[in-house]
């Protein structure tokens, strides 16, 4: 949205989020950021990347995310205002140079965003970003709505500027991707110089001598919490003395709210709000916890703010007295999954000794009736004409025909979906990115154990760049034997096409070198054969040849997503099933097409007891061709 | 069927649906296909076999469990002068001999034998005097040969021959009985030539014992001499190799040790080696259709035929109730024959007087 940068000091606009945090970047006077694409995060980059030509920023897609942090550490070394961004799994994986980026500090501003996703509405885990903060010993931010959030992100360079260190914020997926209404303050106007200052001004960045170091880390943490305690971020709403005190942060303060007002508490119950939650400002959270002997805690997944008031109170409860503590811990709320309203109105019922109020309306009642009743049961799919459908079909046949109990160790992407009846549950291990990988390498060694089953790994190709090599080179290092298939489908299909090392642009649209994934691979001296997987039959027969060989080979699968722009609307092949010859159900196969392969291209026509082509749906791509047994599906090339 | 490790890889369920593919020797099931009966079982040589209902079917006379099966004849025989040293026949070359006069007389269109890919066997659609040849030697490798069957009935042209296995003959003998009455359904199999069979190998765990010793890619013919030798002659392109029928048998699929069928009971001829003469074959005619064949053949110029001592024909007949007894003990052991349906399902059914019969025997 191109108003971000030149919407003026006082206009308000309806912001998703992610566009709040990138504004409140572009009001701190960010230079560079970089990220790797992953849900809830990426419009962040993506929307730095668009304005970067015009702002004179640098915005790259890293590799992966501890590249990420480590090229905005740079910028922030040399002086500059320096953002990275990563969703919570990639916090993970940049964890390593975090450790000892905290430790050194930084020099210019640098701010780094975690974007959870509670609730794995879009990920493999609901793993948690907060626990960083402790881990790291960095300050904690975490906006309530979408006003905090560009607020918060602007103040965080202030921060990090101020303590120079880094500043961790972090944002879930219903403040990044929902919407809401903010008031943006002035854009500043300055020209920024680069330049790594390692003799006078600061000296080498090295995180020895470790205890020194180590003692100025934390005695930058507590000029922080000096700051945490006179915060606009950490508010208080409700009664002198409340009959509860509820204490949330994030987007669990619209909900905490909404559930007050819902049971019309608002002169019976207190909300702490704290933006600032690690370390806590202690004396800000006794003063409020001196209103109330209940407290509730609400928060989502782990109960990472429970323990630390509930660590702090201990300490206080001299001055403050015992408090009776409701959150988590002793089950009232669940560890698992995202908050909602329903949930804080009923942990709230319960404190307060109140009946259950009925919060389902007849609306919502049949709503969910019609719901169970009539919709169908819609489990994730591959899209029509997705070349994984296909690649999936090739690798799981040869699997069976191959006969020894081969396996497809997983990772992460679109393809993940194989993991389920879309890609005919190929993958029977599914861990982190690069993962697949790494664990194909290690069970291509237990031959010598009596194992003879075949294992085989699968990546994207962004994933491929992301973290496969590391364990590629370790498999090819080690002999083990393992088949690796590369599933390229010519950008970060999942996260949006945003370009990767094998793309011939960069994120900000400048022309950039293109990595050759088949000739690293050759270099790397694994064996490398390429293949299209719209050709069934060629890719399975390829695949049992690969099965018969040992060592390290790479099945490199190339066919860009159904979904890429070069694609989109555009048929390779007319697509019709031939009624006559479709046997329907007295085939012998059972509706092989339908049932099993399940391009949502292809519905079966149950009046008629044929399958038949969706027009809309199908991409003419022509793979139900060769699936079925009986030809009845035909294509023709458009002229 | 397949977890009980009993398949023979006969490819009796290959081609008839997409579920299943044979590969390197195995047959493989893709994806459950949840039908609940198919022909797949249907044909199945070793899912409920119902001895007495296949051989009243084939014969018209009830199966009465005697060594060699029903027959009118038993000969000894071998390649007439057509034939003679035009091809690498396994023995006398009598299976190539019958099937070549066949499609020359127009007998049949087309005879489903089976060639070689390396050390995998494959089914080969043969319409040419060449392609049977180019089919001689055994590989005794448990082959997927029915599947060409399931393709040829597609193709809707009739007059099929088929040379095989005994498990793979009944794998067609009950195709030809449209066991789950298919509409439209035309029996196309004109002619089946039997093998003599004691046991086959798997193509995988022997291909690697074969790869121990040497390339298995360039194994051009095996034989298992008679007793007293016991081992696998294994020729390649440059040297032969003989291996212990100990380390063999540790290949041979778990299906041929409850096969209780040696000469290949249910076809028009059955054809195997004999005993002391490598270069002759023991032929047994069964049917009116076979003997006539058989008849033509020789007029034919493509086959000899001359008295099988009676010696070597009781030697026969006590081999094959030998292989019938062994097969009933272990069916009986492993709760494969005659089981109550409510707890299980069969891989054999025979009458129970005749099971005692054989066991007396
Ligand atoms: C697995 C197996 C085990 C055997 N065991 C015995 C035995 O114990 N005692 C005995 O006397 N004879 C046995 N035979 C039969 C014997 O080896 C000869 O095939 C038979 O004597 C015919 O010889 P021939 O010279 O006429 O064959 P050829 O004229 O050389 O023709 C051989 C024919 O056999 C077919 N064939 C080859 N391999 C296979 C296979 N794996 N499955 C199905 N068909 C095949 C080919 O299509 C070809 O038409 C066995 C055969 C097989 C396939
Ligand atoms: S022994 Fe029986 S089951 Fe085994 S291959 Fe021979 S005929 Fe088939």
């Amino acid at each position: 949205m191109s108003q971000l940068h030149r919407a003026q000091k006082g206009s308000r606009h309806l912001l998703m989020g992610n566009e709040a945090i990138v504004r409140g970047a572009l009001e701190a006077g960010v230079n560079v950021a970089a990220g790797y694409p992953g849900t809830p995060s990426s419009e962040i980059i993506e929307t730095l990347a668009e304005l970067a030509t015009e702002l004179n920023l640098y915005v790259e897609w890293s590799v992966n995310e501890k590249v990420a942090l480590e090229v905005a550490a740079a910028a922030s070394f040399a002086g500059l205002n320096a953002l990275a961004v990563m969703k919570q799994p990639g916090l993970n994986v940049a964890a390593d140079f975090l450790m000892q980026l905290s430790a050194t500090g930084t020099r210019g501003p640098m701010v780094l965003i975690a974007a959870d996703d509670p609730g794995a509405l879009s990920s493999v885990n609901e793993g948690e970003s907060r626990p960083y903060a402790k881990l790291m010993e960095i300050p904690l931010l975490e906006p309530g709505d979408f006003q905090e959030a560009m607020d918060m992100t602007r103040w965080a360079f202030e921060l990090s500027g101020a303590i120079g260190n880094v500043v961790l914020l972090r944002t879930v997926t219903r403040l990044s991707h929902a919407s809401g209404n903010v008031v943006f303050h002035e854009l500043p106007e300055r020209e920024s110089v680069a330049q790594f200052q390692y003799a006078a001004g600061g000296g080498p960045l090295l995180s020895l001598p470790v205890k020194a170091r180590h003692e100025q880390q934390q005695e930058k943490l507590r000029q922080a919490v000096a700051l945490f305690e006179d915060s606009p971020f950490n508010t208080y709403s409700g009664p002198d003395n409340p009959e509860a005190l509820i204490i949330t942060s994030s987007i669990c303060t619209l909900y905490s709210r909404e559930a007050v007002e819902i049971l019309g508490l608002t002169e019976r119950v207190g909300i702490l709000k704290l933006g600032t939650t690690w370390p806590l400002p202690n004396k800000l959270v006794e003063r409020h916890l001196a209103r109330a002997d209940k407290i509730l805690i609400v928060e989502e997944v782990r109960p990472f703010l429970e323990d630390e008031i509930k660590a702090l109170a201990a300490e206080s409860a001299a001055r403050i007295g015992i408090k009776s503590f409701y959150g988590k811990r002793q089950g009232l709320m669940s560890s698992v999954g995202e908050m909602n309203p329903d949930k804080v109105v009923q942990a709230l019922s319960h404190v307060l000794g109140l009946p259950l109020p009925n919060t389902e309306s007849p609306y919502e009642k049949r709503v969910t009736e019609i719901a169970i009743e009539g919709a169908p049961n819609r489990e994730g799919t591959f899209c029509a004409g997705c070349p994984h459908r296909a690649s999936f079909w090739s690798i799981n046949t040869a699997l069976s025909m191959d006969n020894r109990g081969g396996f497809v160790c997983g990772d992460i992407g679109c393809y993940s979906l194989a993991a389920t009846p879309a890609g005919f549950t190929t993958i029977k291990t599914l861990h982190s990115m690069g993962s697949g990988t790494g664990i194909a390498s290690g069970f291509g060694k237990l031959g010598q154990f009596g194992m003879d089953q075949p294992a085989i790994a699968v990546c994207g190709d962004s994933t491929f760049f992301h973290s496969v090599l590391p364990p590629l080179i370790n498999a090819i290092h080690n002999q083990s034997n393992l088949i690796l298939v590369v599933l390229d489908n010519d950008g970060t299909a999942m996260t949006g096409f945003q370009p990767h090392p094998g793309s011939p642009v960069n994120a900000m649209g400048g022309g950039v070198v293109k990595v050759d994934i088949p000739a690293i691979c050759r270099a790397l001296g694994a064996e490398v054969v390429l293949g299209d997987p719209f050709d069934v039959e060629g890719t399975r027969r390829t695949f049992l040849k690969m099965l018969e060989r040992t060592g390290v080979q790479v099945l490199v699968l190339r066919q860009p997503c159904a979904l890429s722009p070069e694609k989109k609307g555009k048929k390779a092949y007319d697509m019709a099933v031939d009624e006559q010859a479709c046997l329907g159900a007295s085939c012998g196969c059972n509706r092989l097409c339908t049932r099993v392969f399940s391009c949502p291209g292809l519905v079966w026509d149950e009046k008629a007891n044929h399958s038949r082509i969706d027009e809309v749906m199908c991409t003419g791509c022509g793979v139900c061709a060769s699936i079925c047994p009986v030809g009845a599906i035909g294509m023709k090339e458009f002229a | 069927m397949l977890q009980k490790g009993l398949c023979v890889d006969c490819g009796a369920c290959v081609g008839i649906c997409p579920y299943f593919k044979s590969h390197a020797g195995k047959i493989a099931m893709l994806f459950s296909c949840n039908l609940p009966q198919g022909r797949c079982h249907a044909h199945c040589p070793k899912v409920e076999l119902d001895l007495e209902r296949i051989t009243q079917a084939t014969f018209g006379k009830p199966y009465d469990g005697s060594p060699l099966g029903h027959y009118s004849e038993i000969k000894k025989a071998r390649a007439g002068a057509r034939l003679q040293g035009r091809g690498r026949f396994q023995n006398g070359g009598s299976v190539t001999a019958l099937i070549a006069f066949a499609l020359k007389s127009e007998t049949i269109a087309a005879a489903a034998l089976t060639g070689s890919l390396g050390l995998t066997p494959v089914p080969v659609l043969a319409t040419s005097e060449a392609e049977v040849i180019a089919c001689a030697g055994t590989k005794y490798m448990a082959a997927p040969s029915v599947a060409s069957v399931n393709d040829y009935l597609r193709s809707g042209i009739g007059n099929l021959g088929v040379v095989g296995t005994p498990c793979q003959i009944a794998a067609v003998a009950q195709a030809r009985l449209n066991p789950l009455n298919k509409p439209g359904f035309r029996d196309v199999v004109a002619l089946t030539i039997g093998l003599f069979c004691t046991w086959a190998v798997d193509t995988r765990s022997f291909g690697a014992l074969v790869g121990d010793k040497t390339d298995a890619c360039a194994v051009t013919a095996m034989d298992v001499p008679p007793p007293p030798a016991s081992v696998m002659e294994i020729t390649t392109t440059s040297a032969s190799y003989a291996i212990p029928l100990d380390e063999i048998r540790k290949t041979i699929p778990g299906g041929c040790a409850i096969c209780p069928d040696m000469t290949a009971e249910l076809a028009d001829v059955s054809v195997g080696a004999m005993e002391g003469e490598p270069t002759w074959n023991t032929l047994i005619i069964r049917s009116a259709r076979g003997a006539a064949l058989v008849e033509q053949a020789v007029r034919g110029g493509y086959l000899e035929l001359a008295d099988l001592p009676l010696a070597s024909q009781e030697n026969l007949a006590r081999g094959a109730a030998g292989k019938k007894k062994r097969a009933l003990l272990k069916a009986r052991e492993d709760r494969l024959l005659n089981v109550d349906p409510a707890s299980g399902r069969s891989a054999m059914l025979i009458d129970d007087s005749v099971v005692q019969r054989i066991l007396a025997g």
